[in-house]
């Protein structure tokens, strides 16, 4: 294997944003460890997981970022944008006000992320579709209104879960490809966008810390 | 021959769920001669109540406390009373303490009825401008109808949503700092919901009613910290572990004296 075939490993940072209590972290654990809990705390700060998917017979890692929900929260948030090339926004299908949230997320993700190439609007807890305040069409056409994919899921019963996070993935990957094709300019500038563990030591010896602008 | 005692396990002091298999188990052993005990605690204060401490803390960091004694060791070693103090100091402090906690809460329930009344909202009832939301989750929630069941016979509930209704939209201009609170009751409720859930305690209503109410004081008195995800975490043992929700309260006010600044806002801290 030459070392030019090495270095096309993709790794892709994923965000996961949304309202408190939508069940962001429960999604992530389902998919990355097939696991729920309905017990589950508050998440305090941030948390990741990385998790491994075959395309076109290239390994494809995602490292999906999960974190607090709460506004107080948001001051820390432009470090846990930087980098993502994908987002998850989520909203809790039968709590109406966590969906008339998704447009503030939504310039949130504009602001600080001008490099995320595959968003999805998630609408969690599709389990509960008896108390359902948010129906299927009005998530659809948000979606349709911002450009996003669409998917409700429930990370209780584990519907759309892997779907949903592998559509992301691989429209990641399409279009990473794709504009790798279109032009080698552009394909320098994604790689610095890649998260990687190469690139990050790269930065920090050209002086830049994580905390700088 | 047992070289060790292995001790008692403190799991049947906070019963789980039986639901729940995957609780972890404490590894905490109440073990004879080591723990403290409700016997040597009482030992140490003399006739009129002062503690002497330091007989009592090497025992508690070697042996951990009984966990009948929990509470009340625990308000000293949060420094909620000067061990110096006399049983009728401190009883006549405890209860101005109970005093003030009472006027704080009054002063909440004033502005939000639904505090003390053992029930609690996980949704927002206002938005940033202080503009009322009528979420239907949060009339579902705070509609007082079984609480009140039995005083107003007719349509108790329906009173209830719509006195709920009228203070929700109460056009008087509210202070920046009541804005504030009123948008982190929500959030309180969320995370009540999800704080040591596992436990038996936490299915009774009330008792999950006890730490919103608890934190939705201290977000009051405390404007700078307010609430912030975590400190349910903190104040729940609080609660667990006396019975008196006053007491609880200064407790957890004690305990955020050391830790506040832990929570502050990030956005002051970033600027």
């Amino acid at each position: 294997m030459s070392s030019d075939e090495e270095a096309e490993e993709y790794l892709f940072k994923i965000v996961i944003i949304g309202d408190s209590a939508v069940g962001k972290s429960n999604l992530l654990s389902r998919y990355a460890r097939n696991e729920f809990n309905m017990h589950s705390k508050a998440t305090i700060g941030v948390e990741f997981q990385t998790q491994s998917m075959e395309i076109e017979g290239k390994e494809v890692k995602a490292q999906i970022w999960d974190t607090a929900g709460q506004e107080r929260f948001r001051a820390v948030t432009s470090a846990y944008y930087r980098g993502a090339v994908g987002a998850l926004l989520v909203y809790d299908i039968s709590r109406r006000t966590t969906f008339d949230s998704v447009g503030r997320w939504l310039d949130e993700l504009t602001t600080h992320s001008d490099t995320t190439v595959a968003r999805m609007l998630v609408g969690n807890k599709c389990d509960l579709d008896n108390i359902r305040a948010v129906s299927i069409d009005e998530g659809k056409s948000l979606a349709e209104e911002h450009g996003l994919f669409f998917m409700e899921t429930s990370a209780k019963d584990s519907t759309n879960v892997r779907t949903a996070f592998e559509m992301v993935i691989k429209e990641i990957y399409s279009s990473v490809s794709r504009k790798v094709l279109n032009s080698d300019s552009y394909k320098a500038q994604l790689s610095l966008n890649r998260v990687s563990i190469v690139d990050d030591e790269k930065k920090q010896t050209q002086g830049n810390s994580c905390c700088s602008r | 021959m047992m070289w060790r005692d292995p001790g008692q396990p403190a799991d049947s002091y906070y019963e789980v769920r039986p639901e729940i298999t995957d609780a972890p188990k404490t590894k905490f052993r109440i073990k004879a001669g080591k723990t403290l005990s409700a016997r040597k605690w009482q030992s140490a204060f003399n006739s009129d109540g002062q503690l002497d401490i330091s007989k009592t803390l090497g025992r508690i960091h070697r042996g951990g406390v009984h966990p009948s004694i929990r509470g009340e060791v625990w308000e000293f070693l949060l420094g909620c009373y000067d061990p110096k103090s006399t049983f009728d100091e401190r009883s006549q402090m405890r209860q101005r303490r109970r005093v003030q906690y009472a006027q704080w809460k009054e002063e909440c329930r004033q502005m939000f009825p639904l505090i003390g009344s053992g029930k609690f909202i996980t949704a927002p009832i206002i938005n940033e401008h202080g503009e009322a939301i009528l979420d239907p989750l949060v009339l579902l929630e705070t509609d007082l109808g079984d609480a009140t069941a039995g005083i107003a016979a007719d349509g108790a509930g329906d009173y209830s949503s719509r006195e709920m209704e009228n203070t929700v939209k109460n056009d008087s201009p509210m202070s920046k700092k009541e804005i504030q609170w009123k948008l982190t009751l929500h959030q309180i409720g969320l995370d009540v919901k999800r704080t040591d859930r596992a436990l038996v305690f936490y299915e009774k209503q009330e008792n999950l009613a006890k730490l919103w109410d608890i934190l939705s004081v201290y977000a009051w008195i405390d404007g700078d910290v307010g609430y912030c995800q975590g400190m349910s975490d903190l104040c729940s043992p609080m609660i667990i572990l006396l019975d008196n929700e006053a007491d609880s309260f200064w407790c957890f006010e004690r305990l955020m004296r050391r830790l506040r600044g832990n929570f502050n806002p990030l956005a002051d801290l970033l600027g």
